[in-house]
């Protein structure tokens, strides 16, 4: 236990303990840019320098470990002169369009220049290469805008595994990019948009699409519904100052609504729809291998996540029969919205638009594959993200914080907990298990309040496993099958699944697979800044939602009975196959 | 073993190899066989010795005779004559460039003298590609000793006794990094190869010049896997990589090949030596970037990702490679450490310096006539590397500065010649010992373009992760580039400074924090240059392009268009050439005789064959003058009403008003003696200067308005505060340093002992002056020489020069040294005057002691000390010191408080000429100290310009504009071929008992192809631009 001074205030730390981290204990704040809790500490941009007696230079306080008998100090003239070059040298290589920047007044390095008291950028000169790459559905990079914390690279490579954005050249010209300075549109990118959650200013951004919704809203001969994803209402109200973790469901309802949706559904519905489908279908490949001892591909993976399903085109491309054939919820709704309920209300699905409002920017790029198109024409219009939306309600004056709780329109828009929980990761797993059990036994999961606790929580790969006992007639074939379940999230963890699968180590039955770290509501479209106490309030969120709701089943959902009955007759039937499962394509792994 | 008569060992180094030296073996072998020798003589290609720019080299053994510069085609000669024969091949043997006689033997050659081959002990002698041949001079005795005989912690301890310091860059104690690295717990998961720790040398050699560790891989590579091992074994580790850069092939392939013979005889590998010790090395060739140089960088390279440093700690010796420890030494570290075991670390740290032990490696590159490889014992003093090995300075131009360290080191200028190679000296010199690269530096180098090259380089190799080596170098460049552009601005030295310092505190790796020393260092020690380029828009050194029109006229004082007036000669367009001339320096016939011509020192033609004879063109040019035509002159009636003084009528004064009387002032000189000219009449002797040339150019100022007064003394006819009462609004102080300085020794009180301004003026302006029989002249300079032709000239029968330093060091023009001695001077120099005695109250001689040349003092130059105190003496009856001139400050001292210089002469600034005084401005002598002619006009002008605009608040200098001269020139044609005009000088016997001029003027044939000879480095193309 090493203990030292940080500007005489004695401190003990725990061994390996960073001045940072210390200094934090001690209540003193040092600046930090490049800096990323429990993602990057490469001590690359120095703003947190700090000095140490006896050090031939300052040293970097994210990377330093503490020593014992450190005499540190953080506020000497020496660090804040070399603070303040330090970013002042960043200012004058940065395109200081801040009036337009889309991260304004949510900008890292804005904040630091306010904080450091910087009032001019005296040593004014070149500006950086502007290279625009807005190749992708999803994305918009500028090298103008960017200050080469690496935070980006470091996700893209360590915790998603992929590798599209790497530093390029060297010097003052570096550039962060795609290998060889290509377009992201590419390479491997699976568009999670997890670099743009993570970037401190404005280089990475979500492509906007919110221009089109307006003009969409302003046409009088379209009937525009929205959809909104369950991990929205867990953050949307962090664009508004709430505190991570508070629901706004009903005021996000309302918002919408004077925003002139014609409807405000759930994508909770086609959650739930996916359940019913998806678990179906699981039980059909238990089954085909089980009873039939036909050749099928287990373990089944979810499909939900379309960075997910990218990420095994490009680099597991013969795993793909694995993949559940189920779409996406949000793609589901936009083939229903288009057919069902386009004929209740009496309109064609060219007069349709379909907005979704999703926590991911690889949504945007999931409506444009080119089989999304149950309907007969595209079936999800435009994509925004939860940042945009809430760009969006400001743009019309809507004072969101004192808004009245709305509910949501029917009949796409009543669900279950279950669909709630897909905004987490192991949600679905369980919104799954909840159904599939309850199938094949006749009774509920038998678990304390439907919660499924090993799948829960934080940790990268999370694993499960249950004995089937006291199975109806028409599924004998699972008595006593100990099912075996796995739940990643982050692909690199992805990753260590699947090898676990490939070589004979992690057998499995059911997948579940979520992109971005702590699942949707972690995703690349969140409002920024995600860390992990933030995924856990809004993981606390969401439980509460599901545990507050009477339906906590999506088979139980009546909507869901309702369009079985009226609309698609039975799991996995012709309609269904139709509209609501599609096929995948493999990619180059360059 | 068959034994042979003969070896010849040609180098094989990577330089000797490109220059052809693989083709001259085999033309050796071949010829060997043809005369039946191929059995008695035996080629063996070695590794490098050395003087690479003198490639392809080979020694003959046993006569030890060095060749160089050999060709395929000498290898039949080599052998009929030498190995036949036994004689030495005169032209393939080394020329002393000092004392001009051939050096055949490798053992007296300067270069090789003062060497000590430790480190480099193999190269040059054995074939690298031969493990038999390294173990045949004790090689791999020290790692079997190792680990038959020693503990691990043995070893380590004779490396820390040993005082050997990483020879990479910081000097980090060998011993104690490998201490640290044992003690390192090793990884508990295994690493490739099953490896718990690692064993990396750091053969990433990126300095430009440097390749140390190149020659010592391509060389004697044995010594760095032994290294290597022993380092294995010390630390415990079991697998090693070299990483070395893929720009060295042959080092690649050599040290591979070394690698795979190591393990067929089982010195690699399991189980080496019997001993159960398993250690096996891989190479890793680098990719190109410096930054792989700095280790953290190095082991990211090695691990597959792209080579970036990362934070320190985790130190390697701690986490390093794949996150085991590791030790990382350089190549020639390893390569030190066979030879500690064997000869013990006692002897090994005798030699060196206190803190620093042992040898090290230089590349001795840039303007020094021996380049190559050298090894000195750390501790040798600077100047001794590069006068006594690197054989000093070539076309006798001046030191400036050592670049050492590579790109993150620093200058050490000629101040510090003395100073011994150490990692403390150099550190507290702001410059580093980095990998050794040392790259000398002569006046013709612009320092702030030096450091803008290298901070170029530094800037361009960032590796762009840290956002002070990203953005702070690209600042500093930025700024020093407009600096060398000419646009600098107040402040830029200081932001520098202070950005450096920065960066300096905060950057990531040591790239990051070495980067900003070539410009601190540069600042540090050479500000003058930026505040010249920033303030004054000039290059000193005549580098900078953009402030640079041609280097002759950027290195004339007065700033004569000299591409101008030449190329205006060669048209034959005489009066407007001598037009051209006049409008920066009115006494074009004066310097056409007298100019120390500064222009012809940086004339570029002389990188072809020698410089154009620019003075003797000018000589030439105002032979042709008739009649001499008037400058253009701006009338202005405000500025006739003006009152300014001028006071002395000397090369400053007179051109300060020359100049004001071009812009419509009529300023007064006052002059104390009878006759204008100040020095010019006063002490260069008419054979030099005839009179009447002087006059003329007096009276064409006159003519301009200028009203001289003669006989009017400061001081003693009126003082400068009387000027101001009188409504004098400005005056310029061109006094000159009229006053001799003493020598402080015994008898200069006695009859006969003069100095030698005093003794020129008397001849010059009364026309007859007291000479002895036998003049003793003591001094180096100008007027020694003066004196002493002068005194031959009123009869003396000998004039003897005594001089404290050798003749180098004279800082007399080296043409008029030569004509004295042809004169019937007698130069003694290395004789320092300790004593001048008497007999009867008068002068009978000079005692002195004979000195020899010692250390580098401040100046630069050896210092002079005594060889014994045996006095020698000198007999005289008359003895005149010219050992330096003084300013008359007396003369000053009327109630003005002018403040001084350091060495006591007016201070101004050196743009204006203003002195502490606003109203009162100075140049000439009187200001700098004696200089030139030429100096004084500049600063004349330069005072004119500065009272003007103090007096207006506006700058009307017009003839400082650039004019195109018009004159017709060929950018596409080849230069012409003729050698540089020689003017012809009247005969000895001639020139004794009267002052005829000596030199004679060109014909007008030999003018006009000498005007031809002109590079036109003022051309410029004139770039079309939409």
């Amino acid at each position: 236990m090493p203990s030292l001074t940080i500007d005489q205030i004695p401190v003990e730390v725990p061994d390996g303990m960073t001045l940072l981290d210390a200094a934090h204990k001690a209540g003193i704040m040092v600046p930090t840019l490049c800096y990323l809790e429990n993602v990057q500490a490469i001590g690359a941009c120095r703003v947190c320098v700090v000095e140490v007696e006896g050090a031939k230079t300052l040293v970097a306080s994210c990377v330093a470990p503490a020593a014992n008998g450190m005499k540190v100090h953080t506020n000497s003239r020496r660090v804040r002169e070399a603070r303040r070059m330090v970013v002042e040298m960043l200012l004058s290589d940065h395109d200081g369009d801040c009036q337009t920047c889309d991260r304004s007044e949510n900008c890292e390095l804005q904040s630091l220049a306010r904080e450091l008291g910087i009032r001019q950028v005296t040593y004014a000169g070149d500006k950086s290469r502007k290279l625009v790459d807005s190749s992708t559905p999803a994305l918009k990079r500028d090298s103008s805008k960017c200050v080469l914390c690496r935070r980006c690279v470091t996700v893209c490579n360590e915790v998603q595994g992929v590798g599209a954005l790497q530093p390029q050249y060297r010097g003052f010209k570096t550039v962060v990019g795609p290998a060889f300075c290509s377009e992201l549109k590419d390479v491997v990118c699976v568009q999670c948009g997890q670099c743009a959650a993570v970037c401190p200013v404005g280089a990475i951004t979500e492509k906007e699409d919110i221009d089109e919704v307006w003009a969409a809203l302003d046409d009088p001969k379209k009937h525009v519904v929205v959809q909104t994803a369950p991990a929205i209402r867990a953050a949307l109200g962090e664009c508004f100052g709430y505190p991570a973790g508070t629901l706004v469901t009903g005021k996000m309802v309302s918002a919408l609504r004077r925003l002139g949706f014609d409807a405000v559904f759930d994508t909770n519905f086609t959650a739930d729809l996916t359940i019913m489908e998806e678990g179906t279908e699981l039980l059909m490949r238990l089954k085909r291998a089980l009873v039939e001892k036909k050749p099928v591909a287990l373990p089944m993976f979810t499909s939900c996540s379309p960075g997910w399903i990218k990420y095994l085109e490009h680099f597991y491309p013969e795993m793909l029969p694995n993949l559940s054939t189920c779409k996406s919820p949000q793609q589901m709704f936009g083939a229903l919205a288009k057919t069902y309920y386009a004929q209740k209300i009496g309109r064609k699905a060219e007069e349709m638009v379909v907005v979704s409002v999703m926590p991911c920017t690889a949504k945007k790029f999931e409506a444009r594959r080119p089989e999304m198109d149950g309907s007969g024409v595209r079936d999800v219009d435009v994509v925004l993200t939860t940042r945009e939306l809430g760009r969006m309600i400001k743009q019309a004056g809507i004072d969101f914080n004192s808004l009245p709780d709305g509910k949501m329109d029917s009949p796409l828009g009543i669900s279950s907990g279950a669909a709630d929980i897909f905004a987490n990761t192991g949600g679905v797993m369980e919104a799954a298990l909840r159904t599939a059990y309850e199938i094949a036994t006749g009774r509920p999961l038998p678990f304390e309040n439907l919660h499924v606790k090993p799948i829960e929580g934080l940790d990268g790969v999370k694993e499960a496993s249950f004995q089937i006992t006291g199975a109806l007639p028409a599924w004998s074939f699972l008595e006593g099958v100990t099912v075996s379940v796995a739940v990643a999230h982050g692909l690199s963890n992805a990753r260590k699944v699947i090898e676990r699968i490939k070589s004979g180590e992690g057998a499995y039955h059911f997948v579940e697979v979520m992109t971005c770290p702590g699942g949707c509501i972690g995703g690349g479209g969140q409002p920024r800044l995600t860390t992990n106490a933030v995924r856990k309030a809004r993981i606390a969120a969401i439980y509460k939602e599901d545990e507050g709701k009477k339906l906590r089943k999506s088979h139980d959902n009546p909507e869901v009975q309702q369009i079985y009955r009226d609309f698609l007759g039975a799991p996995l039937g012709e309609k269904s196959h139709h509209l609501l499962h599609t096929e995948y394509t493999a990619r180059t792994k360059v | 073993m068959k034994s042979v008569r003969s070896h010849i060992l040609v180098c094989t180094g990577a330089g000797c190899v490109a220059s052809g030296a693989m083709e001259i073996k085999s033309a050796l072998e071949e010829s060997l066989a043809q005369h039946g020798l191929a059995e008695e003589v035996r080629v063996i290609a070695t590794g490098c010795l050395g003087p690479c720019a003198t490639g392809p080299v080979a020694v003959v053994h046993p006569d030890g005779v060095f060749y160089q510069g050999i060709k395929p085609e000498d290898a039949g000669v080599i052998v009929s004559e030498h190995l036949l024969k036994g004689r030495v091949i005169e032209r393939l043997v080394h020329k002393d460039a000092a004392k001009g006689r051939s050096v055949p033997a490798l053992q007296d050659i300067g270069f090789f003298r003062k060497q000590v081959k430790l480190i480099l002990r193999n190269c040059g002698v054995i074939d690298p590609l031969k493990i038999e041949e390294y173990i045949a001079s004790d090689g791999y005795q020290a790692l079997s000793k190792a680990l038959t005989a020693m503990k691990p912690e043995e070893v380590i301890d004779m490396v820390k006794r040993s005082g050997l310091r990483g020879r990479g860059g910081a000097g980090f104690p060998t011993g104690l990094k490998w201490e640290l690295t044992r003690k390192s717990a090793p990884s508990t998961s295994s690493g490739p190869g099953g490896a718990t720790k690692f064993v990396l040398c750091n053969g990433d050699e990126g300095d430009p010049g440097a390749f140390m560790d190149r020659s010592i891989l391509e060389g004697d590579p044995h010594s760095v896997i032994e290294g290597m091992a022993i380092a294995g074994y010390a630390i415990g580790s079991s697998q090693g990589y070299a990483y070395i850069r893929a720009e060295y092939p042959l080092a690649v392939e050599r040290f591979g090949k070394a690698l795979v013979q190591a393990r067929d005889y089982g010195l690699l590998g399991k189980d080496i030596l019997g001993t159960g010790f398993e250690f096996d090395v891989e190479i890793r060739m680098g990719s190109g970037a410096f930054v792989c140089g700095e280790e953290t960088a190095l082991m990211t390279s090695i691990e597959g990702k792209r080579g970036e440093p990362r934070p320190r700690p985790p130190f390697p010796a701690v986490k390093g490679l794949w996150g085991k420890p590791s030790l990382l030494n350089n190549v020639e570290t390893y390569s030190n450490v066979p030879l500690i075991l064997t000869k013990g670390p006692e002897s090994y740290a005798a030699i060196g310096s206190v803190k620093s032990k042992g040898t090290k490696v230089f590349a001795l590159a840039g303007k020094v006539n021996n380049t190559g490889l050298v090894e000195v014992p750390i501790g040798t003093p600077l100047g001794e590397i590069i006068y006594d090995i690197g054989g000093g300075i070539p076309g006798g131009k001046k030191f400036k500065a050592a670049q050492m360290g590579g790109p993150s080191g620093g200058c050490i200028p000629k101040e510090h010649l003395n100073v011994p190679v150490d990692y403390e000296t150099l550190t507290e010199l702001g410059a580093i010992m980095g990998s050794g690269g040392l790259i000398v530096m002569d006046e013709d180098s612009c320092m702030v373009d030096v450091a803008r090259f290298f901070l170029d380089f530094v800037q361009d190799e960032s590796c762009g992760k840290c956002v002070p080596c990203r953005v702070g170098t690209k600042r500093m460049l930025e700024i020093v580039n407009r600096i060398c552009e000419g646009k600098g601005q107040e402040g830029d030295i200081e932001k520098l400074i202070d950005l450096g310092g920065k960066i300096k505190d905060t950057a990531l790796c040591g790239l990051g924090q070495t980067a900003p020393n070539p410009v601190l260092s540069t600042i540090r020690h050479f500000r003058d240059e930026y505040v010249a380029h920033i303030r004054d828009k000039r290059c000193p050194a005549g580098v900078c392009p953009a402030l640079v029109r041609a280097p002759c006229q950027n290195a004339c004082p007065a700033a004569v268009d000299v591409p101008g007036f030449v190329s205006l000669i060669g048209e034959k367009r005489y009066s407007e050439a001598l037009g051209l001339h006049r409008e920066r320096n009115p006494f074009a016939s004066v310097c056409a005789r007298v100019c120390f011509h500064t222009c012809e020192d940086k004339c570029r033609r002389a990188t072809l064959d020698d410089a154009l004879s620019i003075r003797g063109l000018k000589r030439y040019l105002v032979e042709q003058e008739v009649t001499v035509q008037l400058p253009e002159i701006r009338d202005d009636e405000k500025n006739a009403q003006r009152k300014i003084a001028i006071v002395g009528a000397g090369p400053a004064g007179l051109s300060c008003a020359y100049f004001l009387a071009r812009l419509g002032y009529r300023p007064k000189v006052f002059e104390a003696e009878q006759r204008p000219g100040g020095m010019l009449v006063q002490t260069i002797p008419a054979y030099r200067l005839p009179r009447e040339e002087l006059a003329r150019e007096v009276r064409m100022i006159e003519r301009l308005g200028v009203d001289i007064q003669t006989g009017m003394r400061l001081g003693k006819d009126f003082t400068l505060a009387s000027l101001r009462k009188e409504g004098y609004e400005a005056v310029f102080l061109g006094v000159g340093a009229p006053r001799g300085t003493t020598l402080g020794v015994p008898g200069e009180e006695l009859k006969g002992v003069t100095d030698a301004i005093g003794f020129l003026r008397e001849y010059n302006i009364r026309g007859s002056a007291h000479v002895g029989r036998k003049v003793v002249v003591v001094g180096g300079g100008n007027a020694a020489v003066d004196a002493a032709r002068t005194a031959i000239r009123l009869g003396a029968e000998s004039a003897t020069i005594l001089y404290r330093r050798s003749r180098d060091e004279m800082p007399a023009y080296a043409e008029e040294i030569d004509e004295a001695e042809h004169e019937g001077v007698v130069l003694k120099v290395l004789a320092a005057p300790v004593a001048i005695l008497g007999k009867n109250g008068n002068v009978a001689g000079v005692n002195y002691r004979a000195m020899v040349l010692g250390d580098f003092d401040r100046s630069g130059r050896r210092r002079p000390v005594e060889m014994s105190s045996i006095e020698f003496v000198e007999e005289a009856d008359q003895v005149i010191v010219a050992i330096g001139q003084a300013l008359d400050a007396d003369s000053l001292r009327d109630g003005v408080e002018l403040k001084l210089s350091r060495i006591k002469f007016v201070e101004i600034n050196p743009v204006n000429g203003q002195t502490s005084v606003p109203w009162i401005f100075a140049g000439g002598d009187a200001a700098n100290g004696p200089s030139s002619v030429a100096e004084a006009v500049g600063s004349g002008e330069s005072a004119a310009v500065g009272i003007d605009e103090m007096l207006t608040g506006a700058k009307h200098a017009f003839w400082r504009a650039e004019r195109d001269a018009g004159t017709a020139f060929d950018p596409e044609a080849d230069p012409v071929q003729y050698p540089r005009a020689q003017m012809q000088l009247i005969p000895v016997a001639r020139r004794r008992q009267n002052f005829s001029e000596v030199e004679q003027p060109f014909g007008p044939q030999d003018a006009l192809r000498e005007a031809k000879r002109c590079l036109r480095c003022d051309y410029r193309e004139k770039v079309q631009t939409k």
